[in-house]
């Protein structure tokens, strides 16, 4: 008993001694960060998790293992909830899911328990630019062109609550493109291949996964959402068409969220401190040159937008008056 | 064309590479073994280790490891029931019956040798579909997918035992399927569709936990009652020559072999008919080969053709899956998607370039599918004797192991406790289909081609109007599946017939 006791004493000035000679220990040092994924291995937004997980902790003081944790289902409300409502808000957890989660919010989709403006907001690692592109053999070289269209355009999309689908919605709906929308393509991929054997027209989608068959001058883009990115800054942006204030504001409610195109989020809660720790070294890490080779070979590229301007973004979605989310709900709907 | 595809041996033969390919299989060989964790997933993992390889060294390591999985997948499946992969679960009907009556060296003998037919077959599609494969795959639009999951959805048919009740029966077992790949959000309109209120059920049903609860469950259950071994109290005095039977069955039949791998090659080729349908129709396609209604019956109960004919379609399509991947940059297979993230980790566009440019890298790859096939065959048979001794092992001893890895696996699908209970529910059901007599085999392929079915139907029709039914290729397609449909009647009239003539 004894010598359990003196054992005991030992063990804590052993851990006590250390604290008072250091002036600042750093709060991460030899402590593991999980990044929550709510999707699971494969997607885009996994590959940029794991990209940040093996770049970030150079830029961390005290350089913490960082791990990936697949959290997937309910297109990431899963993974989102448990951010939110499980995960202690110890400053060793991020998390990432959908960056159109907003708007489940704002339909107020069943089994959301989150708020969107109450997490401790990290940024986004990218913006997303959604493009219109058209098949290259059509002779509809601008939108302008587009909307003379007599035949119907027939623009494939992998369903509701994407953004293939949502953003051609919209300029059928808004813009009176002649558009006719055939959904249920199984991936992406899918429906580029349905281009190339000339069953669909059109794609809508993000222009990073576009670009290589815009290269290979099989479509070219034709309008563009408000996230621009370099090369389709010409575009005409959808909003900007609009007929009416109205139309303006659900075009614009649609793509304020691909602005946090990779959302990071702390649980509501995290100290400050912490919170500033982390925004700093996603700060740094987008300009890591290791990160930077490692991305362009994977052909991503990541921006740091900032956890006030992401906060920004989520608060200006989820204000939205009754009449308006409702006109909203009309067209679109939370999915993938 | 030919220096292309020596050089790509060549290339695949240096010691890094081969090396990196020795690593993958290694890697590959457990993964299989395991159920539930998937080649899918371990290539997203793997991903990242690729970064300072050169594309032949990278590919090597990564088609090396995935080449591999449906191979010793099937393993598990033969000797415990239980599916290692979700493209090697239709081993099990035939593979463990046979186990469970002491011919689990036989069944394995040739499941590997079955599949080392089908990679070879995969790999050499691979090599000589090279100049048709643009035209072959736009010829297959969402009308003509449609139709080939309607033929896929006929073989029911052959699926079911035979007469009336018999066809009811397996055609109500593959509505039930058809039922529960509704599940979860429609890609129509935004419905959630029979998800409970869960979120869980938002995006369907994952398909491992259904398959390991409908195939693991009752057979755990079931050597829980009986109290003895795998193999019960069966002599296994054939169990040491029973591996060089499987291969000699293998060449038995190997006609069966051989077409067997052409359906995986071609279910593999076309994208987004997914990586689970072509084991069930090559298993549709065994059955057919039943000469009289004892043989037929005996499908299920342990006929050899039923081993073969999924072992070598599960590992065929993969040679199949990389043509779309290569030629167009559009991945016929969740793993192809990933793979194809490699492409560009690469520096390599996956398009036209990889079949003149880069044709060497891409022979390479037909001979790492090759290489590693061989490899991990050979290595298999040097255990297979002992492998198969586990049969003979008490089922108490063997029931813990067994019930850890069903559920490890079940869990790895989405790390949510939601897929254990899936995995209870199906056990339930897989339970009384049994018990009831019942074919499990039709419901699986209704699960696995509902969504697809439904899918293309609504895209064929919302494109196309009522045109699309006046598509040659369609109108042929719907011509086989109704052969597939009327063949098993004229195979039962055919066995009486000749009945009748005995007597």
């Amino acid at each position: 008993m004894r010598s359990a006791l003196a054992f005991a004493a030992v063990c804590a000035l052993a851990v006590l001694a250390p604290r008072t000679v250091e002036a600042q220990p750093a709060p991460y040092e030899g402590k593991t960060v999980t990044i929550v994924v709510g999707y699971k291995p494969g997607g885009g937004y996994d590959a940029t998790a794991r990209l940040l997980a093996r770049h970030l902790p150079k830029h961390i003081p005290g350089s913490p293992t960082i791990i990936v944790q697949n959290m997937p289902g309910a297109n990431s409300i899963i993974g989102a909830n448990h951010v939110y409502a499980v995960a202690k808000p110890d400053g060793l957890t991020l998390g990432t899911f959908n960056r159109n989660l907003p708007i489940a919010q704002l339909l107020s989709v069943r089994g959301v328990k989150f708020d969107m403006t109450k997490f401790a907001w990290i940024g986004s690692a990218s913006s997303e630019a959604t493009i219109l592109a058209i098949r290259s053999d059509l002779p509809y070289k601008t939108f302008a062109d587009l909307l003379k269209a007599k035949e119907p355009v027939v623009v494939g999309t992998t369903g509701p609550g994407a953004n293939t689908h949502d953003f051609p919605l919209l300029i059928k709906e808004f813009l009176g493109a002649n558009l006719k929308i055939v959904s249920g393509y199984s991936s992406s991929s899918d429906i580029m291949l349905a281009i190339e054997r000339k069953e669909v027209d059109a794609r809508a989608g993000s222009y990073s996964s576009m670009a290589r068959f815009i290269d290979r001058k099989l479509v070219h883009p034709v309008i563009r959402a408000r996230a621009s990115e370099p090369g389709i800054e010409q575009l005409p942006v959808d909003e900007a068409l609009a007929p009416n204030p109205r139309a303006k504001t659900i075009m614009a409610l649609r793509s304020a969220p691909e602005i946090i195109g990779r959302p990071y989020v702390m649980p509501p809660g995290t100290p400050d401190q912490l919170v500033r720790t982390m925004r700093e070294a996603f700060a740094k890490v987008v300009n890591d040159k290791e990160l930077i080779a490692e991305a362009t070979k994977a052909k991503m590229s990541l921006e740091y937008i900032n956890g006030d301007e992401a906060l920004k973004v989520m608060k200006e979605v989820l204000a939205q008056p009754k009449d308006i989310v409702d006109e909203f709900a009309k067209y679109i709907k939370f999915g993938e | 064309m030919i220096e292309a595809f020596v050089e790509g041996l060549v290339l695949v033969l240096q010691w890094k590479a081969f090396a990196f390919m020795l690593l993958g299989i290694g890697l590959g060989f457990w993964v299989g073994l395991l159920p539930g964790l998937g080649g899918a997933t371990t290539l997203a993992l793997m991903l990242p280790f690729i970064y300072t390889m050169q594309p032949v060294e990278a590919f090597a390591f990564l088609l090396g490891m995935h080449a591999v999985v449906a191979t010793t997948g099937d393993i598990t499946s033969v000797l415990f029931g239980v599916p290692g992969e979700a493209t090697s679960a239709a081993t099990i009907l035939d593979g463990y019956a046979m186990t469970k009556k002491g011919e689990a060296g036989r069944a394995l003998g040739a499941a590997l040798a079955s599949s080392l037919v089908g990679a070879l077959v995969g790999a050499f599609a691979l090599a000589l579909a090279i100049p048709v494969v643009r035209p072959l795959v736009l010829t297959f639009g969402s009308p003509e997918l449609f139709m080939l999951a309607i033929v896929g959805l006929a073989f029911i048919a052959s699926l079911s035992a035979q007469g009336g009740r018999g066809m009811l029966r397996g055609f109500l077992a593959g509505g039930l399927g058809l039922f529960v790949a509704t599940v979860g959000q429609d890609p129509q309109a935004g419905i959630a569709r029979f998800t409970l209120d869960t979120l869980y059920l938002w995006q369907g049903l994952d398909l491992v936990p259904v398959l390991v609860g409908i195939f693991a469950i009752p057979e755990i259950v079931d050597l829980a009652v009986r109290g003895s071994s795998i193999a019960g109290d069966r002599p296994q005095g054939r169990l040491g020559r029973g591996a060089l039977e499987g291969v000699k069955d293998t060449f038995r039949h190997f006609g069966l072999t051989i077409r067997c791998s052409l359906i995986g090659t071609f279910i593999g080729i076309m994208p987004g008919l997914g990586g689970s349908v072509a084991q069930w129709i090559a298993y549709g396609h065994a059955t057919q080969s039943a000469k009289n209604a004892q043989e037929l019956e005996g499908f299920g109960a342990g006929d050899v053709r039923g081993v073969l004919g999924p072992g070598a379609a599960n590992n065929s399509k993969e040679g199949g899956s990389l043509i779309p991947t290569v030629a167009f940059g559009v991945p016929g297979s969740t793993s192809m998607a990933i793979l194809l993230g490699g492409f560009f980790l690469m520096g390599l566009v996956p398009g036209p370039d990889m079949l003149t440019t880069h044709l060497v890298v891409t022979f390479s790859m037909v001979w790492t599918i090759v290489i590693a096939n061989v490899i991990t065959v050979g290595v298999c048979f040097l255990f297979l004797n002992r492998l198969a001794a586990l049969s003979a092992v008490r089922g108490q001893l063997l029931i813990p192991v067994i019930l850890v890895l069903v559920f490890i696996g079940s869990y790895t699908a989405n790390n949510h406790y939601g897929d254990l209970i899936v995995t209870l529910v199906f056990g339930a059901i897989g339970y009384l289909m049994v018990g009831a007599g019942w074919p499990r085999a039709p419901f699986v392929l209704g699960l696995v081609l509902g969504k697809i079915a439904e899918n293309y139907l609504y895209i064929s029709v919302a494109r196309y109007g009522a045109a699309w039914l006046a598509r040659p290729v369609v109108l042929v397609l719907i011509g086989v599946a109704l052969v597939v449909i009327v063949y098993p009647l004229v195979q039962a009239r055919r066995a009486r017939t000749r009945k009748g003539a005995h007597a």
